[in-house]
């Protein structure tokens, strides 16, 4: 009632920005800031979790038919299924898959901090003190985890359906939380196992497996001698194949021939 | 013209004119598919120029030494001497990676064309009498580069070709009564001792090539001695050789034919990344990777060990164990068959009491060609096999529900792809009764001019039943 | 064909060689600009196959548009000799064989000769390798041999946490190939797998030889919910809490079972070596 005409296109758009801004910072902010940069609110996390996990869970997270105890899982384990979306997880009797989460980072941190209140467990780890060794950790990643993720990070397949996921989307953050908590049917690397150094150089040569070095050319994605093996018959023998009947069409020539060979050939 | 003085000053030497004169004016029949075994030639020759070089830079020993060239990764980290030369060469030697890429490019498509080819020669009967040399020197040409590969690219010391050799230890000690033995005198000892990194260079740039270059050069002289098939056409019979002159028409073709093979592996060897072994990593013995496949040609024996069932044979304190039959057996009889072709189906169509220069056309055999394609889907099968963790984990499949599917498609495709074939080779037979020329205008004569200039009566050419 | 269309095919077949043969020149140099400014490796395959297709193409277009295309026809004469070579051969391989009559036995002795030292060269062929011997009957496993893991780094109770894995071996042998040991974690009490292992799984520790029955790759795969090891080449699965039973692939036996024991500093050892062999089968795997 009292805005001038000339203010309201540009009110309006700025509360439109203002809106997608805020719904984009809303949906986006969950999973891509790092755990572990805010401790949450442990009373607000507890109700979030009676409304999105008790059922399976339990109201004190005690466990249940559907779902594991969380008591002494620690914020690791926690940050790492709620940040990649694994939790909550939709089919329970199939491997649980990176998806979108319904959390915002900060009811994600607030969760967490209930979880981790309930016992204690693993924290989230520093993935950057000390600072990994790049050398270190691919020595460890190609005697450790190559067996299970592959040696370029993408992935292999277990048994009856399971598979070890592709490195390829995880945050320095997740790949730690994993390395420490063993989730699903990962096994567990705690402190005894791995040293935080060694945890962090792990870290660190996964990122660099996000973009390696593929002087080569085209990387084909890594996947090794089936793909090459396809390329060459299919792209370079075919190829080939193709020239050969440019260079030879398989026109059959009408006209009788024109000359004999010579006699005196022996 | 200086030409002509050298040519002089050599025929002063060696008399050769008639002989070279006979031979630049042989006859190669003008259809594409004969020079699919000029392809295998190219790779071959494109190997060893290739190979060449990289043997300048390559040195083959299990000696500990610690990286410290370019590659950051693996800076400081401790490997074989072997994989730290291979590292330099791709990462220190200029042109050393392209270099390096070409040669495992060609050799993929170097046994690929060998496969073309003999898919060629079956199909159309190439190989009936008087070929049957000629089809087992291919076959043994099959066999050495097969074995060319497998030892090229086991010599990088990285922990997927280091695998293999493993697999490969695994099924020699499986043989009975002498597997351990051979096993400990091929390797120098248990796995993976230090022997066989440098047995295997030796073999590899010497003993199979050498071996490869004496049987092709076998193989290409019978092939002038018995001159090339063709295919049945205008004026096309048994007792001639229609197409054009190797001088010098077709010695240009096949001289540009060489430069595309070049070309493509040329292409593929600076654009497309092929066995990236600073990923890998270098071999330990402890270590494995998801997903570790052997280079396609080994494809079909690596699918044979992952479909056969946990059957072993055990009596008295001796053991015939699984790989055995994957490894050894199923390969044994793949050659053994292949080895027999010309035979068995010579003794069956009792084809071989005459000589046959003029070719099939697949759909005129239908139960040679059924039988082809079956065998083809059979080893398409167990290639697809040797990826089904590839498979599994791209397409969020069971690995062990595709692995039980192909134990059932390994004997079920090839029998329905078999049949068919036998029917589609019917149906295209029927409709084109003749071996694909066209119907001479009644009362039409087909003559030929001599060298003298005078005419001849040609008969008509045989029809196809 | 008609003498202007052949003409003008020639004419321009000339000028696609001739360009394509620049084409060449030209790539050619750009390869050595390529290569004496240091080098890239997709341009130098490139410029490669660029410089190779320009000569490829050439040669083509002269074979197909400016030489004779014939058909010629060459006479193919039967390939078996005639009976007169044939018998004239016969006749003078015969020369040779005269003096053996009435002295086969020179023959026969020949053949031994020859068979003999057939025979012996072979021998030396026996010093490319040790003698087999007891060598895949044993690993570098004895009693008390500390657990140490890759980096040499000896294991003790609280290295794994339950769920744990990791890849070991025993002190001052790393990395030998045939005492790889996978270690796992089953709980926090001692493990029995099967009737006569009841000591050899102390606090949850279980030790499997890491080479795989089938074929002998190292078998990384620990799944821990299913509490199953997978061989990742061909897919080989071993059921852990029943002392590695294979369930599914190619594999026939069970993964050897190492047995452990926990020393008064808490640190794991082995109490013996594994009691069978390890590895994949072999013909006097039995005796």
């Amino acid at each position: 009632m009292g805005m001038s005409g000339r203010l309201v296109v540009p009110s309006l758009g700025g509360l439109l920005a203002a809106g997608l801004l805020a719904i984009g910072l809303h949906t986006a902010g969950a999973t891509e800031q790092r755990g572990g940069q805010n401790p949450g609110n442990a009373d607000r996390g507890h109700r979030l979790f009676l409304v999105g996990c008790a059922t399976c869970h339990g109201a004190n997270g005690e466990g249940s038919a559907q779902g594991p105890d969380l008591r002494g899982v620690g914020a690791a384990a926690a940050d790492f299924q709620l940040s990649t979306g694994r939790m909550p997880n939709t089919a329970p009797d199939r491997q649980s898959v990176t998806k979108r989460s319904p959390y915002t980072r900060a009811e994600i941190d607030d969760l967490v901090a209930y979880v981790a209140s309930l016992g204690p467990g693993p924290p989230i780890p520093d993935v950057h003190n000390p600072p990994g060794d790049l050398q270190e950790g691919g020595e460890l990643y190609l005697d450790n985890c190559a067996a299970c993720h592959s040696a370029a990070g993408n992935g292999g397949a277990l048994n009856v359906g399971r598979d070890a996921p592709t490195l390829h989307g995880a945050t320095p953050v997740e790949v730690g939380e994993a390395v420490r908590t063993g989730p699903g049917n990962m096994p567990v690397f705690g402190r005894g196992t791995f040293t935080p150094q060694q945890l962090n150089s792990i870290v660190r040569y996964v990122e660099y497996l996000k973009k390696p070095q593929d002087p080569g050319g085209l990387s084909l994605g890594l996947v090794g001698p089936i793909t090459e093996g396809l390329v060459a018959i299919l792209v370079g023998l075919g190829a080939l194949m193709l020239i050969t009947r440019w260079i030879e069409p398989p026109a059959m020539r009408q006209e009788p021939p024109a000359v004999t060979a010579p006699e005196d050939q022996q | 013209m200086i030409v002509r003085r050298i040519v002089r000053w050599f025929d002063e030497r060696l008399g050769a004119a008639r002989f070279v004169r006979t031979a630049l004016n042989k006859v190669f029949p003008d259809h594409w598919s004969f020079m699919l075994g000029e392809l295998a030639l190219y790779c071959f020759v494109i190997l060893i120029l290739t190979g060449v070089y990289l043997t300048f830079f390559f040195t083959p020993g299990t000696k500990e030494v610690v990286y410290n060239g370019s590659y950051a990764p693996l800076k400081g980290v401790s490997m074989s001497q072997a994989y730290e030369s291979v590292l330099r060469i791709s990462f220190d030697v200029r042109a050393g990676l392209v270099m390096r890429q070409i040669h495992h490019w060609a050799a993929l498509i170097f046994v690929g064309s060998i496969i073309a080819h003999l898919m060629r020669i079956f199909f159309t009967g190439a190989f009936r009498r008087p070929r049957e040399l000629n089809w087992m020197i291919g076959v043994t040409l099959l066999l050495l580069a097969i074995a060319n590969g497998f030892t090229g690219y086991s010599l990088p010391d990285d922990q997927l070709s280091g695998t293999g050799l493993r697999i490969a230890y695994s099924v020699v000690i499986s043989v009975p009564v002498v597997g351990v033995w051979s096993a400990f005198l091929v390797f120098g000892g248990e796995f993976p001792g230090n022997e066989v990194l440098t047995r295997f260079f030796v073999i590899h740039i010497l003993i199979v090539p050498a071996a490869i270059a004496v049987l092709l050069t076998a193989h290409l002289a019978i092939l002038v001695r018995q001159k090339h098939t063709q295919f049945r056409g205008p004026a096309r019979r048994e007792r001639n050789v229609v197409g054009a002159r190797l001088w010098p028409t077709f010695t240009a073709k096949t001289i540009g034919l060489f430069f595309f093979v070049f070309a493509a592996c040329a292409a593929l060897g600076g654009l497309a990344q092929i066995n990236p072994v600073w990923i890998w990593g270098p071999f330990q013995p402890a270590a494995v990777s998801a997903g570790s496949q052997p280079d396609w040609y080994v494809g079909w024996l690596e699918g044979s060990l992952r479909l056969l069932p946990g059957w072993e044979l055990r009596a008295f304190g001796h053991e015939v164990p699984n790989p055995f039959f994957s490894g050894v057996l199923l390969p044994g009889i793949t050659f053994m068959l292949l080895y027999a072709w010309p035979f068995l189906e010579g003794r069956f169509t009792k084809e071989n009491r005459e000589e046959h220069h003029l070719l099939d056309r697949p759909r005129d055999r239908p139960v040679r060609t059924a039988i082809g394609v079956g065998a083809l889907a059979f080893y398409a099968v167990l290639f697809v096999a040797g990826g089904n963790d590839v498979l599994a984990s791209r397409f969020n499949v069971s690995v062990n529900f595709i692995t039980n599917v192909l134990r059932v498609a390994l004997f079920v495709v090839p029998v329905v792809a078999a049949f068919f074939t036998y029917r589609l080779c019917k149906e295209l037979a029927q409709r084109s009764p003749t071996a694909g020329e066209p119907e001479a205008p009644p009362g039409a004569e087909l003559v030929v001019r001599t060298a003298e200039g005078g005419y001849v009566d040609v008969e008509e050419p045989a029809r196809t039943p | 064909m008609n003498d202007d269309v052949q003409e003008t095919q020639e004419r321009k077949a000339t000028s696609r060689t001739a360009l394509a043969f620049g084409v060449t020149a030209l790539a050619s140099l750009g390869l050595a600009v390529t290569y004496w400014a240091g080098g890239q490796e997709q341009i130098e395959g490139s410029l490669l196959a660029i410089a190779l297709g320009g000569l490829g193409f050439g040669f083509v277009q002269v074979a197909k548009y400016l030489l004779p295309q014939g058909p010629y026809v060459e006479d193919r004469e039967a390939l078996p000799s005639s009976d007169e070579d044939q018998a004239a051969f016969a006749s003078d391989f015969e020369r040779g064989e005269g003096w053996l009559s009435r002295r086969g036995f020179l023959l026969k002795m020949l053949g031994l000769a020859g068979g003999a030292i057939g025979i012996a060269a072979l021998f030396p062929i026996r010093s490319l390798g040790p003698n087999p011997g007891q060598s895949l009957f044993r690993t570098k496993w004895r009693r008390g041999s500390l657990v140490v893991d890759e980096q040499g780094e000896p294991v003790g109770v609280d290295t794994l946490d339950v769920g744990g894995a990791l890849t070991v071996f025993p002190q001052g042998h790393l990395e030998v190939e045939d005492s790889q040991t996978i270690l796992i974690r089953l709980s926090q009490e001692d493990v029995v797998t099967r009737p006569g292992r009841e000591l050899w799984g102390p606090e949850g520790y279980v030790g499997f030889s890491k080479v795989c029955t089938h074929a002998g790759c190292p078998v990384g795969l620990y799944q821990q919910q299913f509490k199953k090891l997978l061989c990742p080449c061909h897919q080989s699965t071993f059921s852990v809490p029943d002392g590695a039973q294979p369930v599914f692939g190619p594999a026939t036996r069970s993964l050897p079972q190492l047995p452990l024991m926990v020393d008064d500093e808490g640190m794991l050892r082995a109490r013996s070596d594994y009691t069978e062999p390890v590895g994949p089968g072999f013909w006097d795997r039995g005796t």
